[in-house]
């Protein structure tokens, strides 16, 4: 089983292990320069899914599995969208009376309006980079396994 | 398992209130006072007789001179704004700059005793107000998390929903 599927393949891992750090670190780093350059949560969250990607197929599925487990994927990908909406919410305490909902001037983040709002930029940009990066594993992980429980089904396949 | 039901009803009780909350200070569409849709003020001029100049459909001639001065094209047409007293539509013709059909331009309106002009286009604000206004240099940035805040969170909300429906219909293993 495990030579059939060209696992084990001393290259792709080698390039994989090497590739991956490197990958992730870009990914963040479109991610934290979405407001300065060209960039952004998006983008950076794709990029930061293709290195799981790239995990899964130079390794194997229960491998990758286990490194970014579905509960925590669930979660993650909820936590993004609550990073946003949650600093809109927080926009709306700091303006009580106003209701300025994701008007990020006014969290107190620094002294400066402009800044405040630049930062809160950044920290919706952080959300959208989580929930598109943990969606798209997720998605990726749906289509790869089986129906049935796919971990048994591949321990069993490979004994 | 009571006491969890009542908790769940105030809670959701507090949620809804917090949207109709939210819900109320939503711009409403197309009001040419929302955050996003400000025009950019040019300068003031003194009421005088321009705004009886004006409510005759005349361009006056200081309005000319004064946009004349900061290098902005003159105005070809003047029109009040219907139903609003004291404020006023002004064109530029067609092709005075790069719009291939006539364009409103001006907003002309009378506060106390100033007639103060702004100027339309949302593009001219965006692009010239954006980094004064965010201190973000990226004009596409401010443009989608900023300005366009609602529509970013609607994508996200988009991204999130697919993928929960992908778990629903493709995962069937025992836990979730």
């Amino acid at each position: 089983m495990k030579e059939k599927q060209g696992e084990g393949n001393i290259i792709v891992e080698t390039v994989a292990r090497v590739m991956i750090p490197f990958i992730q670190l870009f990914g963040l780093y479109v991610i934290t320069h979405g407001a300065g350059g060209p960039g952004g949560g998006f983008q950076g969250g794709v990029v930061f899914a293709s290195a799981f990607i790239l995990y899964v197929i130079a390794f194997n599925l229960t491998d990758g599995g286990a490194r970014f487990p579905e509960s925590g994927n669930i979660i993650l990908s909820s936590l993004g969208l609550y990073i946003y909406a949650g600093i809109g919410l927080l926009a709306i305490f700091f303006t009580l009376g106003a209701a300025q909902y994701l008007n990020y001037g006014f969290i107190p983040f620094t002294s400066h309006f402009e800044e405040n709002r630049a930062l809160g930029m950044d920290f919706v940009e952080i959300g959208i980079g989580i929930t598109v990066m943990a969606i798209i594993v997720s998605i990726f992980f749906d289509l790869a396994l089986k129906d049935g429980d796919g971990k048994e089904e591949e321990e069993e396949g490979s004994r | 398992m009571n006491r969890l039901r009542v908790i769940a009803l105030i809670v959701i009780v507090l949620l809804c209130a917090l949207f109709v909350y939210i819900a109320e200070d939503i711009p409403v569409f197309g009001d040419p006072n929302a955050p996003p849709i400000k025009s950019v003020e040019l300068f003031t001029l003194e009421v005088d007789h321009v705004a009886s100049l004006m409510d005759q459909h005349v361009v006056p001639e200081k309005l000319s001179k004064e946009l004349a001065k900061r290098g902005l094209p003159p105005p070809s047409r003047v029109e009040k704004i219907p139903g609003i007293e004291g404020e006023w539509n002004a064109f530029i013709a067609k092709e005075e700059l790069h719009y291939a059909k006539e364009e409103k331009y001006y907003w002309i309106r009378e506060e106390g005793d100033k007639l103060r002009i702004s100027r339309y286009a949302f593009v001219a604000r965006w692009i010239e107000k954006g980094l004064e206004e965010t201190a973000v240099t990226n004009m596409v940035t401010y443009g989608l998390a900023d300005y366009r805040g609602y529509d970013t969170l609607g994508e996200t909300t988009v991204i999130f929903t697919a993928g929960v429906s992908v778990i629903l219909l493709l995962r069937r293993r025992s836990r979730l």
